[in-house]
Formats: C-alpha cells, structure tokens, sequence
C-alpha cells in the first residue's frame, strides 16, 4: 500500500516537472496521496525541480534504508530484536511487513512494563546477553546506559548517515533536539516521542454566556483559557462544582506524577532543578511558593487526583468530570475521540502551559519535556549497523510523520515538519491548532533529569513532594529534605560526571528559560 | 458425632464481616473480568455488568479479539504465559517440596546435633530477594541459564527450598519416631521406613506444603521479571503487560487472566481440602 503510494506520488511530482499538471491540481493531488501542504508547497516551488526537492525531505530517509539494505545483506542474524515499553507497539507493527519482504528481516517485539524497561537496559549491562538490537527507553536513561557501556554512542553514524536531527525546516524542535537526544553533546538516541505537558480546558464552558458574564464580572476579565498560573486558579476556583462531580481541575498529586506537576511550576518561576556547582536550586523561594501554589490548588481538583495513573486521569477528564486537564500530548487525542472523550469530542480548546510573573513583572512562558520515548542501540548487538539504520529511518522526517498517527503507540509529534507543515493524517489525529500549541510549547520546554542518576533524583524528588501534598511536610521541609538526598545522590553517582552534564544540558535551553534561571551567565 | 457449635449473634456478624473482606477482591476480579471495557473504569464504579461479557477472556488468547471495542495494541497472546507458568511452578514445586522431604527427614531423624543446619537453610528466605536478583542475573548470565526454564526453575527451587524444608520438619518432627522404628524392627530398610511409613503418615502436611509451595512459585514476580526476554514468560510478568497506548491499563484483561490463574489453585484445593485440613493442625496435639 505505501509502496503503491511512493510510486504515486513519484509519478505525480515527475508530471509536474515535465509540465502536464498545473500547480494547483498538483497541489491538491499530493495532499490525496498524504503529503503535506508545507512539503507539496516547498517542493512545487523549488528550483532544483519538484523531484529532487522532494527527495530532500526523505533524504534521512532513504539514507537510512540503504544502511538498512547493506547492513541486512551482511547480517547473518535476520531478526531485528527491540527492547519496547508495553502500549508503544502500534507505531512500529505498520512497517513489520516491508522489513521482512524487502530486506529480509523479521523485527521481534520484546514488550516491558514502562516502568521495568531502564532496569533492563541497566541489566544488560551486567548479563551481556546480546538479545536487544534497539532499546527504546527515554532520554532519562541515556546518561546512566552510555556510562554502563549498553549503548552506542551513535554520533559517527549520525555524522555519516544525517538523520537530519537539527534540520531548520523538519529537524526535531529546539531544544528537545538537544535534551532528549544529547548526552555531553554527543548523539545517544534518536528521539521518536515527543511527550510534554500541555494544558486542556473546556470549550462547551468558555463558550457559556452565563459563566463568561459572571467570571468577567467577578475577576475582571474575559474568561478564555489560562495564560499564567494566577488565572489557572481562579479558573479552577470558578468552575470547581463538586456537587455535580465537575471539578476545577484534573491536575496530578498520585506518586509518580506529582513531581512534574511541581517541576513544571518551578520552572514557570525561573527555577532550574540545579545551580552551576550542582547545588539544588529548588528549596528556595520560588519553590516553596511552588509546593504552596499545588497546596492551594488541592481544593480544586478531583477527588481521584491523589491516585490518578495516566489512564484513569484521561478517562476521568473524558467523562467529563472536569474543567481543566494537564496532559500530554496522547491526553488531547483522547479527549477528541469520542469512544475515549465522549463528554470532551468537540469540547476542547487547548493551550501552552500558562506563564508565571517573574520578579521583574515579566511573563516567563515554559514547558515541561517529561518522559519522551527514543530509539538507542544496544552495544551488544549482533547487528549494530542495521539497528541504526532501523533508528534512523523510523524517526526520519517523512517516516515518522507517517507513523505518529497510528493507533495503539505512544509516538507524539517531535520534528518541526510533525507540527508546522503537517500531513493530514497528522491533522485529523490531533487538529492543525493544536500541533501549533505543541510547537509553541516545545519551544520552552526543560527536560527531565536527563542526567547520571536522573531516576534517583527524580525518585527523591517524588517522594517529597508527595509528603508535601498529603500533609506530612511542610513545603519548606520536603524540599529540604529533597535537597539533602540530592546530595546524596550526587556524592554516589560523582558530582564532576553529573555537573558535566547538566551544564550541557542547561546550555541548550530556550532563551528566556536561560535568562530567567541565570543560566545565560554560567 | 458432635453437633456444631450454634454461633452467638455477634460471633455471626464477625464471620460475615470477615467473609465479606475476604471474598470481596475475588467478586471484583470475578466481575471486572466479565465487564465491557467502557464498564472498566466507569463512574459511579459497575459492581455487576449489565452486559456481561467474555471478551477479556477471548482477548487473551486473540489479541484482537479485543478491537471490536476500540481497543488496540494488545500484542501478545496469554498462551506462553500460561504454559511457562505451569511448566515452571509444577517442576519447581515437584523440585523443591521431594528435596525439602528429605531434607527435613534428615535433619529431624538424624541431625539432632546439629542445632545450626535448620537455621542455615532458613536463611536462605532471609534476603530481600531484589538484593538477590542482579547477583542472580551475573552468575546466571555466565552460565547461558537466563531466558530459560532451567534457570528459572533453579531459582524458584532455591528460594522455596527452606519453606518446604522447614514446613516439613515440622511435620516430621511430630510424628512418633518409634513408628518409624518399628517398621525397621520388622526388616525394613531406613529408607523404606521412611517410603512406606513416614511420608504417608504425613501426607496430609506434604498436600499443604506442596500447595503452599506451588502458590508461591506461581504468584512470582520478580525473578520471572529479571530473568525473562523472549523465550520465557510467566502469568504475573504477563499481567504487568497488560497496558496500551490505546486505553491504558487493561483491567479487565487482567481480572480475566488473573481469574484463570486462580482456576487451578481453586480446584487443587477443593480436592485436597481433606488434607489441607489435616496438615494444618496436625501436631496442634504433642504427644
């Protein structure tokens, strides 16, 4: 079926070249066969001629399979083994059937428990066996894995190959092209999700002339979605109506989740998670005022927000049991189905994460890069070469584009050409307005603890957080408790390795992000 | 035969209390395997399912089974989970409760000196097993025995070993050994003795043992976890699988897999109940 595609398309950009399709009819047949209005409009405006320019675009592509097809003729094991997440297999299943007819090459699933997944590449370590050719954990896991010796540094090959990763037209968005992908500036995974926390209201109540008067009449100000913290309480406060089980605000406060929820309103104050020795920066101010900004918000949440899991939470929000949701990307797709979203299908209106007023009145708009799945190559591989060829050609621009929107993987929009020149597929998967509040959001983003040790931090960081919330700290307690297993930690892991990396990882951070954290100045 | 014991009213509400808590989470497993997906989760929570189905069942076996309610990326059938299981607690309780007999002959009949040997064996249960499990993965990875059915059935042996050990002696120990001897009296060997005489006189604590045993290899987690890749699965790693992009957690597939492997446990212990009484108060009298 793609293969028939390809040769339509083929066909089409050749007739454009050679003068026998107008720009308009040749405009509208490449969005029939799935290419994007960005790519056709490029492509069909382009010197070089429609062909050559549409094969600058699947160049990463095409390079990758070539790899794929001299590596797959040298190999002599003929199965690709990956080491997944459980639930991430629908983005990858669709291209089983072209490996295994046309390179010969049967891809074998092995499926963890997400949270199990850094465990195993970290017991590989040890038991060498050889079993996973590609591992797809998140950016956490890259520092302690290449330190482990259980993955490639894959940077010669990106070198060699271009996956065209910091491409300005379809390259992966700054700067989650850095933090999800780097470690020490060098290439350790190919990013292939692009999960970050956006901010989902409900439209049916903004719409509501009745509660538009009445919030108007009460803050001050139009009712529309919040665009800093401040206006998402008084939203949540407003629409908060326990009596009939809708309520303010779906927000996380389980163990597990509840450290984004602060990490995000952290950085919103220009708080990063570390100074530039390495001393933890969030047992300040700023995040005192962030613990007690969630301690506020507690009265405004659902009932169920103390044990929420990612599904039970998007579920919940689907009901319709609540104003406002932050979610990840796969959360807006659930809201819009109406087998999963039966009360939000139609019913929502989404934003970038709202902004926080620094000291100096100034708007400080960011976004937080948690989780984000990528493809890395097992050092004990039979067939490292083909690995990253099958990491490459699954999260080059024009394959990934294809594979985000199928149903039952975890793939989110990460490259500039997912959200700014989308296919349609794309569009009818999450809307043409919201892959452009992905974008604006992924602009700020700050990744997780992408650094040595980054699980144990995080770990650390939750279970403070979460006696913060339940009562059995107080804000400034948990933290400081946070801070001293920080140091623990660093002690442990080596405090010139982990500030080596954060350094790194801070340098490619959005600007004002930088400016605001001071870190412009380190 | 005596007549029972008629229950005062509060011995009555007790029992009933205690009954409700205990088969309350096998009513929910029960229900929640036969709901619908859209009744998974739903709220105010479905206690019985208006149309009860056996979807999550089928999907075990046939993951699609499962789309027909939008459901998709369910990529592994049950099958090899259930086999792995059965084939790695069957051996390994066979294993573990035959060399616990012996051991427990042993030391009861003819190690009476020996005051530390038990307390050795039973420190075996003293690791917290996740201290155990990567030094288990090394060595196991040396010797070629991850991914395999051996090397999981050595640890399961391993680990229960001292439990089957020292439930054992306390059987052994009970019964008179004068028994034992006069069956040597009248020409048998000791280890025909112990055939013929010991083993069925406490057949009722080797059925408990072997069932206590057997529910301890089969609800395994961790080991089964760490060791497994792609050749080797078991029920409970499988029931941690049981998540999609789709729709989260399957609980229903869950319940559904989790009321199958209760199916066996339930029926061995319906037909060994006799026995399961037996050893569990037996040498509640010393003689």
């Amino acid at each position: 079926m793609r293969q028939q595609n390809q040769e339509k398309v083929h066909t089409t950009l050749r007739h454009y070249d050679e003068g026998k399709l107008s720009r308009r009819k040749f405009l509208r047949n490449m969005s029939i066969l799935g290419v994007s209005a960005f790519v056709a409009n490029a492509v069909s405006l382009s010197p070089l001629g429609a062909t050559k320019a549409f094969a600058a675009i699947h160049a990463a592509e095409e390079r990758a399979w070539e790899l794929a097809k001299a590596a797959a003729a040298k190999a002599e094991k003929k199965t690709l083994t990956l080491l997944i997440p459980t639930g991430s297999i629908g983005n990858m299943t669709p291209y089983v059937d072209k490996w295994r007819d046309e390179l010969g090459i049967t891809l074998q699933f092995i499926e963890e428990p997400d949270e199990v997944v850094h465990t195993k590449g970290m017991q590989e370590a040890v038991a060498r066996t050889g079993t996973y050719d590609v591992m797809m954990p998140t950016a956490m896991s890259y520092p302690d894995w290449i330190d482990a010796g259980v993955i490639y540094d894959l940077t010669e090959w990106t070198e060699q190959y271009d996956p065209e990763l910091f491409h300005p037209e379809w390259g992966v968005v700054f700067p989650a092209s850095h933090h999800a992908q780097l470690y020490n500036g060098r290439v350790a995974g190919l990013l292939n999700d692009g999960d970050q926390i956006t901010l989902l209201c409900r439209s049916d109540h903004l719409d509501d002339p009745n509660k538009a008067k009445a919030f108007e009449d009460a803050h001050g100000y139009k009712l529309d979605v919040p665009h800093t913290w401040k206006e998402y309480y008084n939203l949540a406060k407003f629409m908060h109506n326990p009596s009939e089980g809708f309520y303010g605000s779906l927000e996380y406060r389980s163990p597990y989740y509840v450290k984004w929820m602060f990490m995000q309103r952290l950085i919103s104050k220009g708080r990063l998670y570390f100074d530039n020795e390495l001393n933890p920066t969030f047992n300040s101010d700023e995040g005192v005022a962030a613990l007690e900004d969630m301690l506020a918000m507690n009265e405004f949440l659902h009932p169920d927000a103390f044990s929420f899991t990612w599904s039970s939470n998007y579920n919940a929000f689907g009901r319709g049991e609540g104003f406002m949701n932050i979610v990840w990307p796969s959360g807006y797709k659930y809201s819009k189905a109406p087998s999963t979203g039966p009360a939000t299908t139609g019913n929502i209106r989404a934003t970038v994460m709202p902004a926080d007023t620094l000291a100096d009145g100034t708007l400080l708009y960011a976004g937080l890069f948690c989780w984000g799945y990528g493809y890395a190559v097992s050092r004990y591989s039979a067939n490292p070469e083909l690995a990253y060829a099958y990491a490459q050609w699954m999260t080059s621009p024009t394959i990934s584009a294809d594979a985000i929107p199928y149903l039952g993987g975890y793939s989110d929009p990460y490259r500039r050409n997912h959200m700014l020149a989308p296919t349609q597929r794309l569009i009818d998967t999450y809307s043409l307005e919201y892959l452009q509040i992905l974008y604006d959001n992924m602009v700020n983003t700050v990744p997780d603890f992408c650094l040595p040790g980054g699980f144990e931090y995080q770990d650390a960081l939750d279970r403070e957080v979460n006696a913060c919330m339940t009562g059995s700290k107080s804000p400034k307690q948990a933290l400081d408790d946070a801070a001293r297993a920080f140091e623990r930690i660093t002690r442990r892991t080596g405090r010139e390795k982990v500030l080596k990396s954060w350094l790194a990882l801070a340098k490619n951070l959005a600007e004002p992000i930088r400016k605001a954290s001071g870190a412009d100045k380190w | 035969m005596t007549e029972p014991k008629k229950l005062t009213r509060l011995q009555a509400i007790i029992l009933l209390v205690a009954l409700i808590l205990t088969l309350f989470p096998i009513f929910w497993i029960v229900m929640t395997a036969i709901k619908p997906p859209t009744d998974w989760n739903a709220s105010p929570a479905i206690w019985i399912p208006s149309e009860p189905t056996l979807i999550n069942f089928k999907t075990l076996f046939d993951p699609d089974a499962i789309r027909a309610y939008g459901v998709g990326g369910v990529s592994q059938a049950a099958t090899s989970a259930v086999i792995g299981s059965i084939i790695a607690s069957v051996t390994a309780t066979l294993l573990s409760v035959s060399i616990g007999l012996f051991s427990a002959i042993g030391i009861s009949r003819y190690a009476k000196n020996s005051k530390w040997t038990p307390l050795v064996i039973l420190s075996g249960r003293m690791f917290i097993p996740a201290a155990i499990a990567v030094p288990f993965v090394i060595i196991f990875s040396n010797i070629g025995l991850t991914d395999t059915y051996t090397g999981l059935i050595a640890i399961y042996v391993a680990i229960t070993l001292p439990f089957s050990t020292w439930m054992l002696k306390s059987f052994v120990d009970d019964l008179p050994r004068e028994i034992e001897e006069a069956a040597m009296i009248d020409g048998k060997s000791r280890l025909a003795a112990h055939l013929t005489v010991t083993i069925p006189l406490i057949k009722g604590g080797l059925f408990a043992t072997t069932m206590f045993i057997f529910i301890l290899n089969w609800s395994e987690f961790l080991f089964a976890l760490v060791l497994s890749y792609s050749n080797i699965n078991t029920i409970p790693v499988q029931l941690a699988k049981y998540v999609t992009a789709t729709a989260g957690t399957l609980y229903g597939v869950q319940a559904a897999l989790a009321v199958l492997a209760m199916l066996p446990l339930i029926v061995v212990g319906y037909f060994i109940q006799s026995h399961l009484a037996r050893g569990m108060t037996f040498g509640a009298i010393k003689q």
